[in-house]
């Protein structure tokens, strides 16, 4: 057995937080618990998690700036905890840097498969070559390095970087968001696609050298995304 | 309405200013041939006592007075002043009132169609009679003069009193047609109506200021029930995460329970589903009362959406629950949707889990074309059961938020959250469209909901719609 995997829960609620941590550590994760997100800042950086779960509605620091801080400081991947899933909130939430979100109340069955999904590794894809070159760039799957022919390393997610392997492994064939969404977060048909929608754009920003005329993730209208190289 | 009014007022007016003149004039003229008529008559019996001649007497004051015939009877013998017509014009009754009855008389009549006045002064002196016939057509004509005048005057005072009641009603009535005009739009939802101030008129300004102060009222009224809802659902979500999560602790290990422990568990654990899904249901609801749900459209495949829909609300339902057969009709290929997938979700759960509680499970789930022309059709998704069916009284209200209907009593009773058809409406109506429940070929329940198949704002998916950029 591996060691298991560290979950900090930043949840200013006690009972919530006690409940989660019940129930997640009957999945066999260890819980780290802070009730802020200043408290969650200090002890991230003294004991790194393997991912973050993370309350919106937190007193002082909120959930938006602590999702900031923390993507500053590493690339854990990081599920929010929203009051509601047809506000801003959720792109809000995803584009200060958050992987995934659950929505209150919700099942504690759903929130492990939401953690599984992000904690498992990035799907080995038998057919794609060892070093995938677009641009200036190189994406090395089985290393899990994004970086440029100069040899700087381009900084990306774990969800950023899988969401990259499945469009580059496609071969420039058109990747639906559902497609996506079952490949890279695990869910089905009826997944969020505003999550594929900020994820891409946050890659953009990363990798194409003007994010506003993309040159190697192209939009296919009406049908989902393509990378060309 | 104004016309009416200047009409009726005009006509009785020009009525009344007629008859009163033509009273005026007849009498007039009437007292004017009888004095008339005294001075020929003196004239005639002191003329007759001086000669003889009747007749050069008679057509002397025949000349006096204009348009006139004199006679004079004397014995039974009549003479006139006149070739023109005989004593018989003088009305009988008049010639017997004079001559027998030796009163003086006058008679307005009509002759051949003329207006005629006849005088009769008894002539004591030599036991006759002297009569005088005016002939009054002249006063007939200044009458018809007038009457013309009167009735071009009526006609005039009517149009002009329309033209007047058209202005002055609209602008008396303007106020009340915004205040309605404003009533509907409220009444339609529209909480923002508002009359535009009147300061100018301290009348309106009264009626418009307290009609905007209820409006403020209503709408403050409505948006805190609202809230309230809201705020209630948010404050019971924290325990409930709290419950849940505990929950499924127990139930990892509920195979170190007693059989009574663990049932007591399993019905908890049911018990705190249905509550959290009643929450998230009243959240949902009292963000479409609050205005604020938003949607987000898609482009889909409607056949793949309901086979998709129908699978993933499979998986919710109990697991003896027999799938229904879809079936999708070929004229549906080739036909796009715009949905907000989560809530098309929703509704199929909800269709499907309302037929598995009160109709023994759904049976046929049918997706058709619509009404509609070219590439842009309506499409329909109806649910079918082969339960005992809704009674017509209840087909509209099993919409309505918690509504009972007789079914929820039998089998499963309780175990819906109440509002699950509620919001399936409520998710419809966001999407535009319509949903209606009516009597299966089977003799069970159908409900069908049908969605236009072009919405009208339809860019709402913004990273697959926004395209790569200018090219």
């Amino acid at each position: 057995m591996s060691v298991p995997s560290r979950i900090l829960i930043v949840e200013d609620d006690e009972r919530i937080r006690s409940s989660m941590k019940l129930a997640l550590e009957g999945e066999g994760y260890e819980i780290d618990e802070v009730a802020s997100g200043e408290e969650a800042l200090e002890r991230f950086s003294a004991h790194p998690a393997d991912l973050a779960l993370v309350d919106l509605m937190l007193p002082g620091m909120d959930g938006f700036e602590c999702c900031r801080a923390l993507r500053r400081e590493s690339a854990v991947p990081i599920i929010i905890v929203t009051a509601r899933t047809d506000t801003h909130d959720v792109v809000a939430g995803l584009e200060a840097g958050a992987d995934d979100y659950v929505t209150k109340p919700f099942v504690t069955k759903e929130l492990g498969a939401r953690i599984r999904a992000l904690l498992r590794r990035v799907r080995p894809v038998d057919e794609a070559p060892r070093i995938i070159a677009f641009g200036d760039l190189e994406l090395v799957p089985e290393e899990g390095v994004l970086r440029h022919k100069d040899g700087t390393e381009v900084h990306c997610t774990k969800t950023e970087f899988r969401l990259l392997c499945e469009l580059a492994s496609s071969q420039s064939k058109v990747l639906s968001r559902e497609q996506l969404l079952d490949r890279v977060w695990g869910y089905d048909y009826f997944g969020d696609g505003r999550l594929v929608d900020v994820h891409i754009r946050r890659l953009r920003t990363k990798i194409e050298p003007d994010p506003a005329l993309p040159r190697h993730i192209l939009t296919v209208r009406g049908m989902g995304y393509k990378l060309v190289p | 309405m104004f016309a009416l009014g200047a009409l009726v007022l005009s006509v009785s007016m020009g009525a009344l200013s007629y008859f009163t003149t033509r009273h005026i004039l007849v009498d007039q003229r009437e007292s004017a041939a009888v004095s008339d008529a005294f001075v020929n008559a003196t004239y005639v019996s002191q003329h007759l006592a001086a000669t003889a001649n009747i007749d050069e007497t008679l057509t002397t004051a025949n000349k006096v007075t204009q348009y006139s015939h004199s006679f004079l009877e004397e014995r039974g013998t009549w003479y006139r002043g006149t070739l023109q017509v005989t004593q018989d014009a003088i009305p009988a009754s008049l010639r017997s009132m004079v001559i027998t009855g030796g009163i003086a008389a006058s008679q307005t009549y009509s002759l051949h169609g003329t207006p005629q006045i006849a005088v009769g002064v008894p002539i004591k002196s030599i036991h006759g009679a002297y009569f005088e016939i005016f002939d009054i057509s002249s006063l007939g004509h200044t009458l018809n003069v007038l009457e013309l005048a009167l009735v071009v005057l009526v006609v005039v005072i009517t149009a002009l009193g329309a033209a007047f009641g058209r202005w002055a009603s609209g602008r008396s009535l303007h106020p009340l047609t915004s205040v309605s005009r404003a009533a509907v739009a409220i009444a339609g939802g529209d909480l923002g109506t508002r009359l535009a101030s009147t300061a100018g008129d301290p009348d309106l300004a009264a009626l418009t200021s307290s009609f905007n102060r209820m409006v403020d009222q209503l709408q403050e009224r409505i948006e805190r029930e609202a809230r309230f809802t809201s705020d209630v659902s948010h404050e019971l979500r924290s325990p409930l995460t709290t419950l849940a999560a505990s929950l499924e602790v127990l139930e990892s290990q509920s195979e170190s329970l007693t059989p009574q422990a663990r049932r007591a568990l399993e019905l908890l654990a049911a018990d705190v589903r249905r509550f959290q899904r009643m929450v998230g249901d009243l959240l949902e609801i009292s963000r479409s009362d609050s205005g604020s749900a938003e949607i987000s459209l898609e482009e889909v495949d409607p056949g793949e959406l309901v086979r998709r829909a129908v699978a993933a609300a499979q998986r919710t339902l109990p697991i003896d629950t027999a799938p229904p057969h879809v079936e999708v009709d070929p004229e549906v290929h080739g036909t796009h949707l715009w949905v907000d997938k989560r809530r098309f979700e929703r509704i199929m759960s909800n269709l499907l889990e309302n037929a598995s509680l009160y109709g023994g499970g759904a049976t046929a789930v049918r997706v058709s074309l619509g009404n509609g022309s070219g590439p842009v059709h309506s499409v329909r998704v109806s649910v079918e059961d082969a339960g005992p069916g809704l009674p017509p009284a209840e087909r509209m209200r099993v919409f309505e938020r918690f509504y009972r209907g007789h079914a929820a009593f039998k089998r499963g009773a309780g175990t819906g959250t109440g509002l699950g058809l509620a919001l399936v409406a409520e998710h419809v109506r966001l999407h535009g469209g319509k949903v209606w429940a009516e009597e299966a070929d089977s003799g069970g329940a159908k409900f069908t909901i049908e969605l236009p198949g072009q919405p009208a704002e339809a860019a709402e998916d913004e990273e697959l719609v926004g395209g790569n950029g200018p090219a």
